[in-house]
C-alpha cells in the first residue's frame, strides 16, 4: 500500500471543515500530545498498522490533539507512516485511513486534548473510539484491537487498560485509587488512571454534554473522570489485558504531592457529583475481562525505604497539628508511636491505611481546610504507606502482591460504613 | 450700684444665659446616648440570632480565624464578639453624635479630626487582619511544600514566612495609620535587608562548610532516589 493510498493528512484547518472533507467514519484514535516528538512515531505506527491489520473494513482516523508542542511533534505525526504494510504480514488493502492533526481549545490540559476527540468522534459519527497516550514506548497494533473490538462486536461502551506492572509501580493506584473506586461503585476497574482507553461513539458523545471542560477536568483527572462516569451511569464496561505498559520516563522533578493532590481531589469532585450512586452499593463485582493473559518481563524498580521512613517521621512531627484537627485520636496516636519504630517492625496495616484515607475525604468534604494544603499533607503518610508495603511484599511474587492489594479493596469495602456515616454530619 | 452690677450680676446673667442655652443641648445629648445604649443592646442581639441562624461560627471554624482567635486568649465564639463589635459601633456613634450635639468648639474640632481619621484606622485593621489570615495560609502552605521536599527544618522555615508577611502588614498598617511613616519601612527594609544579608555571609563564610555537607548529602539522597511511578 502506497503512502499517498493511506494518508488523507488534514491540519491547520478548522475541525468542522476538516471532519466535513472526511464526512464519516468508523473508528477513531485520538492521541493527546505535548512536545512527545521521541516517543510519538512509534505510536503512530502502532495505531496505523493495528488499524490496517485488525479493521481492514472500517473506515478509520487517527486524531492528534496536540497542546502547543514546539518540538515538532505534530511534524512527526504527519510524516509517520507505515511503509511497509507486508513486513508485520498485512497484504489486504485497508479502506482508507485518515489523519487529523490539530491543536486544542480550552484550557491546557489532557482533558480539554480528550474534549477535541470526543467532538471530532461525535461529528463524524464514529462507532468507536480508543484514547493512547503519545509517550508509550510498548504499545503494539494489538493494543488497537483490544480497546477498539470489545466495543464494536462486545456489546461494551468503555474499555479499560489492564497492564502488567512491576510490584512496586503505580502505588496511588494500587493503594488509592483502585480499592477506592471499587469500594465506592461496585465495580472492579483494576486500572481506573490507566490512561490507554477505548469507548463507544455513544459514550463519546455522552462526555462531550457533560459541563465539565472549565473544570478540573480539562486539566487533570480525565482518567478516572471518564472511568467513573461510565460506571455511575451504568455504561456496559469491561478491560482488556494489554500487556506491560513502559511509557517515556515522567519528569523527575514532578511533584509526588501534586500528583496526589490531583488524583484524591479529582476522585473527591466524582464522589460529591455521584454520591446517590455510590452510596447504595454495599460490594464489589469484577468487570469482564478480555485479552489473553501472559508474564512479562519487568525492569527492576530502585526503592529507598530509609529516606522513605524519614520523611513519614519528619510529616507526623511537622503536620500532624493540622490532622488532628480530622483524625481519631487513636489513629492519630498510632502515627506518633509508629515513628518510633524500626525499619523492620514498621507496618501502617490496611485499616489504618483505609481510614485514614476515608479521614482526609471526610474531612476535605467538610472543607476543613484549603483542600489543596489538606490532601497534599497526606504525601507523608502515603509515603509511609508505600514503605510499610514495599517491606511486607520484599519476597511476595506477582500473585501475592496482588492478593495483598484485593484484601485492601476488601477493607476499602467493609469501613464504607464509616464513610457514608461521616459524609451527611 | 453700676459697678457691682457690671462686676457680678452681668456675668452671672451671662452664664445663666448660656446654661440656659447650653442645658437642652446636654439633656438631648444625655438622651441621644441613652437611646443610643439601648438601640445598640438590641441590634446586638438581632444580629447575634442572625449569626447564630447563618451558622457563622461553623463557617469561620473553618477559616481557622477562631483558633487564631483562642490562641490569642479569647474564649467567646466569634458571633458574639462581631455582634458586641456592633453594638459598641452603634454606642460610639451615638456617643460622637450626643458629642457634637453639644456644640462646643473645641469638641466639634476635635471630633472632625477624629473622623476624619476613623477611615485610615479601618483600612489598618483590615491590613491588619488580611495580614494575619494571609501569613497563616503562606506558613502553612511552605510548611506541608518543605515537609513533602524532605526539608527538616521545616517548621523554622514557615515559621520565618509568617513573620515576615505579618510583619510586612503591620508595617504597612502603621503606613496607613501615618505612624513614622517613613522611620517604619526604613526599619523594615533594614532588618528585613539586614537577615538576608546575615543568612548570605552565615552561609557563604561561617556556614560554608554545613551548607557544602547538607548540599552534598542532598544530592547523594536525590541520586539514591527511588524509582517508582507512583501513577
Amino acid at each position: 500500500m502506497a503512502k499517498d493510498e493511506m494518508d488523507n493528512i488534514t491540519e491547520n484547518n478548522p475541525l468542522d471543515e476538516q471532519a466535513k472533507g472526511i464526512g464519516e467514519a468508523d473508528i477513531l484514535v485520538g492521541i493527546p500530545s505535548y512536545n512527545n516528538a521521541h516517543t510519538i512515531g512509534h505510536v503512530v505506527r502502532a495505531v496505523q498498522a493495528g488499524l490496517a491489520k485488525y479493521f481492514p473494513e472500517q473506515k478509520t482516523l487517527l486524531v492528534n490533539s496536540d497542546g502547543g508542542s514546539t518540538d515538532g511533534t505534530k511534524e512527526i505525526v504527519r510524516d509517520t507512516t507505515v511503509d511497509d504494510f507486508q513486513t508485520i504480514l498485512i497484504t489486504r488493502k485497508a479502506a482508507p485511513f485518515f489523519k487529523i492533526v490539530t491543536p486544542y481549545q480550552g484550557i491546557p490540559g489532557k482533558g480539554s486534548a480528550f474534549r477535541a476527540i470526543f467532538e471530532i468522534a461525535n461529528t463524524l459519527k464514529v462507532k468507536a473510539c480508543a484514547v493512547v497516550d503519545s509517550d508509550l514506548r510498548s504499545i503494539t497494533p494489538e493494543w488497537i484491537e483490544l480497546l477498539v473490538k470489545p466495543v464494536l462486536e462486545g456489546g461494551f461502551d468503555y474499555v479499560a487498560p489492564l497492564y502488567q506492572r512491576h510490584k512496586y509501580d503505580g502505588t496511588i493506584t494500587n493503594s488509592i485509587v483502585y480499592p477506592l473506586t471499587s469500594a465506592l461503585y461496585g465495580e472492579r476497574v483494576r486500572q481506573p488512571i490507566g490512561g490507554d482507553f477505548g469507548f463507544s461513539g455513544k459514550l463519546a458523545g455522552f462526555y462531550l454534554a457533560k459541563e465539565v471542560w472549565e473544570t478540573d477536568v480539562a486539566r487533570y483527572g480525565i482518567d478516572i473522570w471518564m472511568t467513573t462516569t461510565a460506571i455511575a451511569n451504568n455504561f456496559p464496561i469491561c478491560q482488556s489485558y494489554l500487556g506491560a505498559k513502559i511509557h517515556d520516563a515522567k519528569d523527575p522533578g514532578a511533584d509526588l504531592s501534586a500528583m496526589l493532590y490531583q488524583v484524591v481531589s479529582a476522585a473527591l469532585d466524582l464522589m460529591e457529583t455521584y454520591s446517590a450512586v455510590w452510596k447504595p452499593v454495599r460490594s464489589s463485582k469484577p468487570v469482564p475481562t478480555l485479552g489473553f493473559q501472559y508474564d512479562v518481563g519487568l525492569e527492576p524498580v530502585n526503592v529507598n525505604l530509609e529516606r522513605m521512613i524519614d520523611r513519614f517521621s519528619l510529616g507526623i512531627k511537622e503536620l500532624g497539628v493540622f490532622w488532628k484537627e480530622f483524625m481519631s485520636k487513636e489513629l492519630y496516636n498510632f502515627f506518633t508511636k509508629l515513628t518510633g519504630s524500626r525499619k523492620k517492625t514498621f507496618r501502617i496495616p490496611d485499616e489504618i491505611w483505609v481510614e485514614t484515607i476515608y479521614s482526609f475525604i471526610l474531612a476535605a468534604h467538610r472543607r476543613v481546610m484549603n483542600r489543596e494544603h489538606l490532601l497534599k499533607s497526606l504525601t507523608p503518610l502515603y509515603i509511609g504507606r508505600t514503605a510499610s508495603f514495599v517491606m511486607e511484599t520484599l519476597d511476595s511474587g506477582a500473585r501475592e502482591v496482588e492478593e495483598k492489594i484485593e484484601n485492601l479493596r476488601s477493607t476499602f469495602e467493609a469501613k464504607k460504613d464509616f464513610l457514608i456515616r461521616n459524609w451527611d454530619e | 450700684m453700676n459697678i457691682f452690677q457690671r462686676i457680678i450680676v452681668e456675668p452671672f446673667e451671662k452664664c445663666y444665659e448660656k446654661l440656659l442655652y447650653f442645658l437642652p443641648n446636654l439633656f438631648a445629648s444625655i438622651l441621644l446616648l441613652v437611646i443610643g445604649i439601648f438601640l445598640a443592646v438590641i441590634i446586638r442581639m438581632i444580629f447575634q440570632k442572625f449569626f447564630r441562624t447563618i451558622k457563622l461560627d461553623k463557617f469561620l471554624e473553618r477559616s481557622g480565624i477562631v483558633e487564631a482567635l483562642s490562641r490569642s486568649g479569647i474564649r467567646e465564639s466569634l458571633s458574639v464578639l462581631i455582634s458586641k463589635i456592633i453594638g459598641w459601633i452603634i454606642v460610639l456613634t451615638f456617643l460622637i453624635v450626643s458629642m457634637q450635639n453639644l456644640r462646643i468648639p473645641t469638641v466639634e474640632q476635635l471630633l472632625e479630626r477624629f473622623f476624619l481619621y476613623i477611615p485610615n484606622m479601618f483600612i489598618a485593621a483590615f491590613i491588619l487582619i488580611i495580614g494575619y489570615l494571609l501569613s497563616n495560609f503562606f506558613r502553612r502552605a511552605v510548611l506541608i511544600a518543605s515537609v513533602n521536599a524532605g526539608i527538616k527544618y521545616s517548621g523554622l522555615l514557615s515559621k520565618f514566612v509568617k513573620f515576615t508577611v505579618f510583619i510586612l502588614s503591620c508595617t504597612m498598617a502603621l503606613e496607613q495609620l501615618g505612624i513614622g511613616r517613613e522611620t517604619i519601612l526604613i526599619a523594615f527594609a533594614i532588618t528585613f535587608g539586614g537577615v538576608i544579608l546575615a543568612l548570605a555571609i552565615a552561609c557563604g563564610l561561617g556556614g560554608k562548610d554545613i551548607a557544602k555537607g547538607y548540599l552534598e548529602k542532598k544530592m547523594k539522597e536525590d541520586n539514591k532516589g527511588d524509582g517508582i511511578n507512583h501513577l
